[in-house]
């Protein structure tokens, strides 16, 4: 019977009852295992689970603890991985897909790394939408992830199964990947918290890459103060990753004074509050709103005029990136989907039937929609304009800035759907990412909030509402998001 | 139809990805619905608009010309699924009557 309380269990709180030696670190190690063992059959939220290597990473802790050695704020946390962030080793890195069933990820990703510096725990690789291609976990090539909330429901994607583990408490706290929204969207629809860094806060060195231009590794926990702990231990330039930013030069550390977030300008866009809202979506922007007027802030409505242009951009732009990332994967130089011995010796058809069988429906359309609209002829009308489209976007942010310091948004325009609901028609899974890709395409940091504290028994379904934020001010959101939890 | 049968067998073609011809009807019907929806971008005046390439506004951004070995060869031939003295393997690129 373990003394610690795993459901109010938070990182911060971990380490705090680790110091005191409430209890082990493997003990606790131990528990989420345990729980995993159980519970995952059923979610589907991990891929690849380290019972071994785990419990040994907090034997190590508890060993420190012994000698008296202090201990980095990450100390024996037990965290879960999204699949597609390599860890050196592991048998089966799969990033959702089956082209990469059978990769040993041959090096640690720099967040890996750097975990690894705090002496972090790894319970193992979460599910997600093949190469990160999806809102819903469904199109895993190994199952769809289901939601805590309602088994019958997507948690959404594509992290879905980072999400998942720690709803659901099967991890801590767990880092995911948000290129559109993969992070945001899913903690909105499972009650947790994710932050997506400013592109370039965080290295995506060991990221297997979707799109360059705005795939940015985040953090999913509990609760903010978690968040803001995690994402501490990731950031920083890395010389391995050129559009990874020196941001100690921009932002300050995120140690939070409270009361210097109070004078902050919260911006409400008239074009996200839309009537077609789910009334539960609804519901909770008005409850977090007048949260925010109670804490004393000053809100404004700002717009963003070209919102409704991003989601066509982004899905210009995002499968232009993508046919070009997934390019690599030809079953040559890495293990294919089986040992393609000769049926055939001819390059070309190993490269068709390879890349044919590999891949799942989503990526080959996006793969196919891209190579149309780089292609030439077709590169003016599609590819350069959605570039332009984006300056614009970015712009709209630019000026609500001269107003205001946080902008306020709901993160998705429904609660979780049912699986199945949308997986037969591509653009209305795109549509519920239209909240999320905005910020994306700015390369804004943007940190979704559940509106309140849900129950996995409660029957009813989260909703998470959306603070974005300057470039590098991850320290406003969290400043902003850590009073209002507090109230 | 911007993209009919004869364009996306050209599309497979340059990203080397086989089609499923099961799939083909539904493949070309999402196309054309995901383009579709593209159309409203034409209503945007962009003349004057620089495109924004990435998210980043760093330029030239490079590390210093030192060694530092990261990955060593072992590990980097480990993912290659055929390999012979320390070379990828893959199967001839020119062959037939043609050579």
């Amino acid at each position: 019977m373990p003394h610690f309380y795993p459901k109010n269990l938070t990182v911060k709180s971990f380490a705090e009852g680790l110091k005191n030696r409430d209890f082990k670190a493997r003990e606790v190690a131990e528990y989420f295992l345990k729980e995993i063992e159980k519970a995952n059959p059923e979610l589907n939220a991990y891929l690849s689970v380290f019972a071994e290597s785990a419990i040994e990473e907090a034997k190590a802790v508890d060993r420190k603890i012994e000698v008296g050695s202090g201990l980095p704020p990450l100390a024996g946390v037990p965290i879960a991985l999204k699949d597609n962030i390599l860890v050196e080793g592991t048998k089966k890195t799969t990033a959702g897909s089956k082209i990469l069933e059978f990769y040993e990820a041959s090096y640690d990703a720099y967040v890996v790394e750097r975990l690894r510096a705090q002496d972090a725990v790894f319970l193992g690789k979460t599910n997600l939408d093949e190469f990160a291609m999806g809102s819903s976990t469904e199109n895993s090539a190994f199952g769809p992830t289901k939601n805590p909330y309602d088994l019958l429901r997507t948690p959404g994607g594509s992290s879905g199964g980072s999400v998942a583990a720690v709803a659901a408490g099967l991890a801590l706290a767990a880092l995911g990947s948000d290129t559109g929204g993969s992070i945001r969207q899913p903690a909105a629809f499972c009650g947790v918290v994710g932050l997506r860094p400013t592109y370039g806060e965080v290295s995506r060195r060991g990221l297997i890459a979707m799109a360059s231009s705005l795939d940015q590794i985040g953090t999913i926990t509990k609760n903010v103060e978690d968040a803001a702990i995690l994402f501490d231990a990731i950031r920083g330039a890395d010389d391995f990753d050129s559009t990874s930013a020196d941001s100690e030069k921009v932002s300050s550390p995120t140690h939070l004074h409270k009361d210097d977030f109070r004078e902050m300008v919260i911006g409400v866009p008239q074009e996200y509050m839309r009537s077609d809202l789910d009334p539960a979506v609804l519901k909770g922007m008005e409850y977090a709103m007048d949260k925010f007027k109670t804490l004393g802030f000053k809100i404004v409505p700002v717009s963003l005029p070209h919102t409704h242009y991003a989601l066509a951009a982004y899905y210009i732009i995002v499968p232009a990136e993508v046919s070009t990332n997934l390019a690599r994967f030809d079953g040559i130089r890495y293990r294919g989907t089986k040992n393609q011995q000769p049926t055939t010796h001819n390059l070309s058809e190993i490269y068709l039937k390879t890349r044919g069988e590999g891949f799942g429906d989503e990526v080959k359309r996006r793969i196919l929609l891209g190579t149309f609209v780089l292609s030439a002829g077709h590169y003016d009308a599609y590819y350069a304009k959605a570039q332009k489209v984006r300056s614009l976007i970015s712009r709209d942010f630019d000026e609500a800035w001269k107003k205001v310091d946080v902008i306020f948004a709901p993160t998705t325009p429904t609660t979780a759907f049912k699986l199945g609901d949308k997986s037969a028609d591509p653009i209305s899974m795109y549509l519920s990412d239209v909240f999320t890709i905005p910020a994306n395409l700015a390369g804004l940091p943007s940190i979704s909030i559940p509106v309140k504290k849900y129950d996995l028994g409660g029957g009813e379904l989260p909703v998470g509402f959306q603070l974005i934020g300057r470039h590098f001010h991850e320290r406003a959101i969290l400043g902003v998001g850590e009073l209002y939890e507090s109230l | 139809m911007i993209i009919d049968k004869k364009t996306l067998g050209h599309l497979a073609e340059l990203s080397r990805t086989e089609v499923d011809p099961e799939k083909e009807s539904k493949l070309l019907k999402d196309l054309e619905n995901i383009l579709a929806y593209f159309e409203e971008l034409k209503t945007l005046d962009t003349k004057r608009v620089e495109p924004m390439a990435g998210g980043a506004a760093l330029t030239n951004v490079f590390r210093g010309d030192e060694e530092t070995l990261r990955l060593v060869n072992e590990k980097a031939l480990g993912a290659f699924p055929e390999k012979e003295r320390g070379f990828l393997k893959t199967p001839p690129v020119f062959e037939g009557e043609d050579f």
